[in-house]
């Protein structure tokens, strides 16, 4: 519970990504799950998705799945990237817990 | 019918969006470019929007993967060329790029510094920059090949006393400034919010 403590917090689009690709994806499919799921409140430009993308593709957490001949390249988790989306989750509810404490679990 | 048009805007990203979301709203969507022309054929108005996009950092290989993206996400890409250049066998050094871009040549982004980016309009606002954080990266990256400019200019002006280049290297402290003034408000607002 307490290991996370040295990973540090993801951003927004980074945990997204992450949840977006438990399943193998494309690039529009990943966009399309994200503003599905936070209805329309988080829309992604596609320069920013390639760029994260891009970058947890060189942390290893994420990895192009299947051979990509002519098809639409599609992306899937690692094991490294769903150990960190774990620690994130832990992160996320203490982070709640606290809030509801403070500011009142009416929400 | 295909209707020509013969347009320079240089660095003028923003202008050059505006023009083109400009013909999209008369009914006018891009087919081809070339140096100056920019060829539209009819298409219901305001069916389509554009975005243009600053590549010339990029080495040729990420260039085209970025391009074979975007083309993935449903969007169609046109290359197109920044400044005016007519010669053949053209070698540009660009100390501002990444690595593997900063000898450009025709075989790579040279004449392809920018991507002009159709998308069918849905009515939201066509943006490919979004966070933050990555606002800050891109406006960085346009930023500096104005910066580089200015800097050399301003030696040289300085070097051989010329009230000439001193003028040129003031103009480029213009998009230097605006560029930056991005960058730091991208910079603020990164500070509590991710976009």
């Amino acid at each position: 519970m307490r290991d996370h403590s040295k990973g540090g917090a993801l951003t927004e689009v980074t945990f997204y990504i992450l949840l977006a690709l438990y399943t193998p994806k494309h690039g529009y499919a990943v966009m399309q799950f994200i503003e599905e799921k936070t209805g329309g409140r988080l829309s992604l430009g596609a320069g920013t998705l390639y760029g994260a993308l891009n970058s947890l593709q060189e942390k290893g957490w994420i990895a192009p799945y299947g051979d990509s001949g002519d098809r639409k390249k599609e992306y899937l988790i690692t094991l490294q990237g769903k150990k960190v989306a774990e620690n994130e989750l832990a992160r996320l509810k203490e982070l709640v817990a606290v809030a509801k404490e403070i500011v009142g679990g009416a929400v | 019918m295909s209707k020509k048009y013969y347009r320079f805007f240089g660095g003028l990203l923003d202008a050059q969006a505006r023009w083109l979301n400009k013909m999209s709203a008369r009914g006018y969507r891009l087919v081809r470019t070339e140096k100056l022309l920019y060829e539209f054929e009819e298409c219901q108005p305001n069916q389509v929007t554009y975005c243009v996009e600053f590549v010339g950092q990029k080495s040729r290989e990420h260039a085209e993967a970025y391009r074979d993206f975007l083309e993935e996400m449903g969007y169609k890409v046109f290359y197109k060329n920044i400044n005016l250049n007519y010669s053949i066998g053209k070698v540009r050094w660009r100390p501002w790029a990444e690595k593997g871009g900063r000898i450009a040549t025709n075989a790579t982004t040279f004449n392809r510094e920018l991507l002009l980016v159709e998308k069918e309009n849905d009515g939201k606002t066509f943006a490919l920059h979004t966070s933050h954080g990555d606002k800050e990266s891109y406006y960085t990256t346009l930023r500096n090949p104005w910066l580089l400019l200015l800097l050399m200019l301003a030696a040289f002006a300085v070097a051989n006393d010329s009230a000439i280049l001193g003028v040129f290297a003031a103009i480029c402290l213009l998009p230097v400034l605006i560029y930056q003034r991005q960058i730091w408000l991208n910079r603020r607002e990164a500070r509590t919010k991710e976009w």
